[in-house]
């Protein structure tokens, strides 16, 4: 996949698990930027990018993803 | 009370406890939550709607998987960060309660388990279902 099919696809996802169709994501986007990401959605989240996407991130993946372009550049790698 | 850690539970692990619906409960609930819908408070009135009785609040009924996560699964380290429950059959008072649980799933990433968690009444009959996410607290060091 291409990062902008990464990030299209990712996109998706976060739209459904926030159910708020208005996200637009981009590499810089962070827990900061979205109201409802908090610690328990964040779990939810990985979990759905890691069904979406076929890949499950490593605890040291998981503990130092900084934004979603960090987050991109794992899917990048390994999908 | 059970101790589990996130290092120590494991999926497939069980627990389940029995408890009596008492005719208490109901006015404990009230106290609580200030909901005095009829279905809860006036029998003539359940009656009239199909019930045999008083139908308990279903949110009072949900209250054992409180007890399943912070006493038996995990126990004494739980934190019960999300319950999601459905109400599928009504519950009297008198009614012979059997709670059980079961982790489904282990995450040592975000330190956290699936309980997979069920309530049946004394006919066997289900009354409840609930997929229960517990975090862990940090157990004490001596």
């Amino acid at each position: 996949m291409t990062r902008e099919e990464i990030l299209a696809k990712a996109t998706e996802i976060f739209r459904d698990v926030f159910d708020d169709d208005s996200i637009e994501l981009t590499e810089e986007t962070t827990a900061a930027d979205i109201e409802d990401w908090d610690s328990l959605m964040h779990i939810t989240l990985i979990n759905e990018i890691e069904e979406a996407f076929g890949y499950k991130f490593g605890m040291k993946e998981v503990l130092g993803m900084k934004n979603v372009g960090e987050m991109c550049d794992i899917l990048e790698k390994n999908t | 009370m059970n101790t589990y850690t996130i290092e120590s539970i494991e999926t497939g692990m069980t627990a389940s406890f029995t408890q009596t619906v008492t005719a208490e409960w109901f006015e404990h609930f009230l106290a609580v939550s200030g909901d005095d819908n009829p279905l809860h408070t006036d029998a003539a009135f359940a009656k009239e709607q199909g019930y045999r009785d008083r139908v308990l609040y279903g949110l009072c009924t949900a209250a054992l998987y409180s007890r399943l996560a912070g006493v038996y699964l995990p126990g004494r380290y739980c934190l019960l960060q999300q319950c999601d429950v459905s109400f599928v059959k009504p519950v009297f008072a008198g009614d012979v309660l059997t709670v059980s649980g079961t982790v489904q799933e282990k995450d040592e990433r975000f330190a956290r388990v699936k309980i997979k968690a069920e309530i049946r009444n004394a006919e066997g009959k289900k009354v409840s279902r609930a997929t229960l996410y517990c975090g862990f607290l940090h157990a004490e060091t001596e």
